[in-house]
């Protein structure tokens, strides 16, 4: 399935990019495509674009800030976790993508 | 931002890089390394620095799991951004994701104005992907020089 995402943590320096290294990993061993869009201190770096939003089945949002842009996922299943979370346990999180997509 | 193995290896700085730390709590992980840190030039104060540390520490775990912790400062008293590395002799108490200690220490010092070296911000980042693959975790946990510390982050 397609994934697509967001994250930003509060200092925007280590795990916003450690929670997308991760969730990427994670996803690609599942066999899904995954794009992570990061809000950091360095600004937006691999912008989610229209397209692809319309395009995934399923919306990760690894946030332990308000991010920009939010109200670009209304009407997709979208999942909010912490960046800690995603750290953590990407598979575990990966799967429950799964489950919630239904695919 | 693609960022090359050479520019990530330019970043790495041999005076801020220790193997075989012998310390026993983060407090004496935190002095090495901000003295480090002091004397080549990244920070003006090590006592303002270790504030900006412990203010984050504050916040919330900086172990990462898999005997990791990155641990960052942001500070005026950061006059370059920089990284410095401690790969400890032994493992000791951490607040980590995990519950594992930390045996490798990546300290960030960041300067509190956000415009800063932009570029150095995006290394910095490029680190901590780095951090979040295994593999990479595996030879740094290995690490006896700074040679294999480099060798570690930039293959």
């Amino acid at each position: 399935m397609k994934i697509v995402g967001v994250t930003a943590c509060t200092i925007g320096i280590a795990h916003t990019y450690l929670a997308q290294q991760k969730l990427e990993d994670a996803a690609k061993a599942a066999g899904d495509d995954i794009k992570i869009e990061t809000q950091g201190t360095i600004g937006i770096e691999n912008a989610l674009t229209a397209e692809d939003i319309k395009q995934a089945d399923v919306v990760i949002l690894a946030i332990d800030i308000k991010i920009a842009d939010e109200e670009r996922f209304k009407g997709k299943k979208v999942v909010k976790v912490s960046t800690e979370t995603a750290i953590k346990s990407p598979n575990k999180l990966i799967a429950k993508l799964h489950e919630i997509s239904g695919k | 931002m693609i960022v090359d193995s050479a520019s990530l290896s330019e970043a790495i700085d041999a005076r801020t890089v220790v193997t075989g730390l012998k310390a026993d709590t983060k407090e004496e992980v935190f002095a090495e390394l901000a003295q480090r840190l002091h004397d080549a030039g990244y920070i003006d104060s090590v006592d303002e620095f270790l504030k900006a540390i412990h203010e984050r520490e504050a916040q919330g775990a900086t172990g990462i799991g898999e005997h990791v912790a990155i641990p960052h400062g942001r500070s005026d008293t950061v006059k370059r951004n920089g990284v410095a590395i401690a790969i400890l002799d032994h493992e000791i108490e951490w607040e980590s994701l995990d519950d594992t200690g930390a045996k490798v220490v990546v300290l960030f010092a960041v300067g509190a104005d956000d415009e800063g070296s932009k570029r150095h911000l995006q290394l910095l980042s490029e680190f901590a992907r780095k951090l979040a693959k295994a593999d990479v975790v595996r030879d740094l946990l290995q690490a006896t020089s700074k040679d294999q510390v480099v060798a570690a982050l930039t293959k």
